[in-house]
């Protein structure tokens, strides 16, 4: 069932876009809602008033119910997407493994052998600074791949979506989860050098997952803002393509923030990628429990930017179609 | 909202934004609550439709009427401008067949997406594919890419996705146009059957399949509802305007005597008509 309700006077009242279409259908429930419990006794006010939170709960995870509601199609899109990209190569999966290897071997060599680095974290034994480094570019380029692919994701199915009823939104979940799928394996990748090197993985491994979440939101959120944006002017894709691998060096991808001045450190945790690759490093190579003012910090950050990112998209999802 | 509603629609429109230049959307985007950098298009306005479930109604009118885009806001790919529309049940639509395929994935890749857009479970779609592919009966090219399939093909396999779908509401543009004799009879055979379980909205240029397949026709005319009733009413009154009528450009017209009489009286808070030169 799909309703769609944008009252006439508010939608001809503003001249920009028409409005949120949830938010309309939400806000009648609600006057829906108030009208009956004004009719009907205590009892009936009381369910009432549960029922008067569901709209606002199903507002503030619309982005996720969207997901769970298409998670069908998201994985049927990402299935053939993964599988169409080693399809043409004789070697297939293997090259998902053999590039991020390449790159940590290179790594270990050029910070072992050829570069000796006067950064504190450099002192602690070069084979962990390579995995430091490693770890953080795996982070890097999962946010920079998305970046300057989603300002062409609607243009990229522009014609699927204007001749099906194909729901946009998932778009980002695909792409989120695809690139998700590849850091995953450099991850993997990651892991083993760890274990080789240093023979047993710290315990704290197991808090990945309660960073993998908020970044999966993080990502979504900026996918989302980017991908409707960049619907409109293929501008955002030239800015990034310009922007994103600058911000690699505002990054603390190369060094750590223990590396920094205590002022300049404190920045590096205002920048989320930065927070979240510390935070990763924290748990995944130096086994200890994150920086928890950072990743609270980071949680709220995720949870705005996904809200924030899912909002835009909805308020222009319904003329994006008529532009691309 | 009664419950046996298929489709309920009131005050439904629909205005393209047209833009001289392409940074003016930009302009649009940031500055659109001070501003207007667009010229509206009104493709449909005022539309009160409502469909009851099991019902089939068939939609005719001339090119550029409004017909197809009041399909795409019925199923829900474009959003109207104003109004209200209410949608319940398991929609597939069957427009522009074949165009949402992508032309290097085969064609039962094509399926699994196509279908999984309709809203089926994997585990569905998969025991329906035997199925799917009898019916589109393309032979050994169902494993080969869709760019090596001919209009024929596409539309045949696009038409069997819908099929399969298990939909409540089938909404048809010019399915069966690309179709052999023989498909168009399956197809036919189809929607004839279709029609006692399920709702039904047909577009179409042949009278004789609207006569055919259509309780009541509704008549959309220079984006508004012209006529609407008994379909052998309609389809008379039709077929005499056509007589008389001549072949002309008025209903693309962006000009201010073509348009301005057609959009909603509405002119928001007083502002000045500027764009109207």
């Amino acid at each position: 069932m799909s309703v769609f309700i944008n009252r006439r006077d508010r939608g001809r009242g503003s001249v920009g876009f028409p409005n949120r279409p949830d938010q309309m259908a939400d806000d009648r429930a609600l006057d829906e809602i108030a009208a009956r419990a004004k009719q009907h006794g205590y009892v009936v006010r009381l369910r009432e008033a549960v029922g008067r939170t569901a709209p606002r709960l199903r507002y503030a995870f619309g982005p996720l119910s969207v997901g769970w509601r298409h998670r069908e199609l998201i994985l049927a899109v990402l299935r053939r997407e993964l599988a169409d990209r080693f399809s043409g190569s004789v070697l297939g999966w293997a090259w998902a493994v053999v590039g991020p290897l390449i790159t940590l071997l290179i790594y270990t060599m050029t910070f072992t052998k050829a570069m000796q680095l006067p950064l504190a974290s450099a002192q602690g034994g070069t084979s962990s600074y390579a995995l430091s480094t490693f770890l953080g570019l795996i982070i890097f380029s999962l946010f920079a791949e998305l970046c300057c692919r989603a300002p062409l994701l609607m243009h990229e199915h522009a014609w699927f979506l204007k001749t099906s009823i194909f729901p946009s939104e998932t778009l980002a979940w695909t792409a989120v989860l695809r690139a998700l799928t590849y850091a995953g394996i450099s991850f993997l990748v990651l892991l083993v050098f760890e274990l080789a090197l240093n023979g047993v993985l710290p315990l704290s491994i197991l808090l990945l997952p309660f960073i993998v979440v908020p970044l999966v939101l993080f990502l979504l959120g900026v996918v989302w803002f980017l991908a409707a944006i960049g619907a409109f002017t293929r501008d955002i894709s030239y800015l990034m393509i310009t922007f994103v691998p600058l911000m690699m060096f505002a990054t603390p991808v190369f060094y750590r923030v223990a590396d920094l001045p205590t002022g300049l450190g404190m920045l590096a945790y205002a920048n989320p990628l930065g927070a979240v690759i510390e935070i990763a490093r924290a748990v995944v190579l130096d086994g200890v429990f994150p920086p928890i003012l950072a990743y609270l910090g980071f949680l709220v950050v995720s949870l705005v930017v996904c809200r924030g990112g899912h909002a835009v998209f909805q308020r222009y999802k319904g003329i994006l179609i008529d532009v691309i | 909202m009664s419950s046996d509603l298929a489709i309920r629609c009131s005050g439904l429109g629909k205005a393209y934004q047209l833009y001289a230049r392409r940074p003016d959307q930009v302009k649009q985007m940031l500055f659109g609550s001070f501003r207007r950098f667009y010229q509206e298009y009104w493709v449909l306005r005022d539309i009160d439709l409502e469909v009851e479930r099991g019902e089939s109604v068939g939609i005719i009118g001339r090119n550029g009427a409004g017909k197809t885009t009041l399909l795409r806001l019925l199923c829900g790919i474009t959003q109207p401008t104003c109004g209200e529309l209410i949608v319940t049940g398991r929609v597939a639509p069957i427009l522009a067949l074949g165009a949402a395929f992508d032309w290097e994935m085969t064609g039962r890749q094509n399926v699994l997406i196509g279908s999984a857009v309709l809203g089926l479970r994997r585990s569905e779609i998969l025991r329906r594919l035997p199925s799917i592919a009898e019916f589109a009966a393309v032979g050994p090219f169902f494993d080969q890419p869709v760019r090596l399939y001919s209009a024929g093909m596409r539309s045949r396999l696009a038409f069997a996705i819908c099929v399969h779908a298990d939909a409540d509401t089938l909404i048809v543009d010019e399915a069966l146009a690309v179709g052999d004799a023989a498909f168009q009879q399956k197809g036919l055979a189809f929607m004839e059957a279709f029609r006692r379980r399920g709702t039904l909205i047909l577009v179409s240029h042949d009278m004789e399949q609207v006569r055919a397949l259509c309780d009541r026709v509704i008549w959309v005319d220079y984006g508004g509802v012209r006529a609407s009733g008994e379909a052998a009413k309609i389809l008379r009154l039709y077929g005499d305007a056509t007589e008389w009528e001549e072949d002309d450009d008025i209903r693309f017209r962006l000009d201010a005597e073509a348009r301005t009489a057609l959009s909603p009286a509405t002119t928001s808070r007083g502002r000045k008509k500027w764009w109207i030169l």
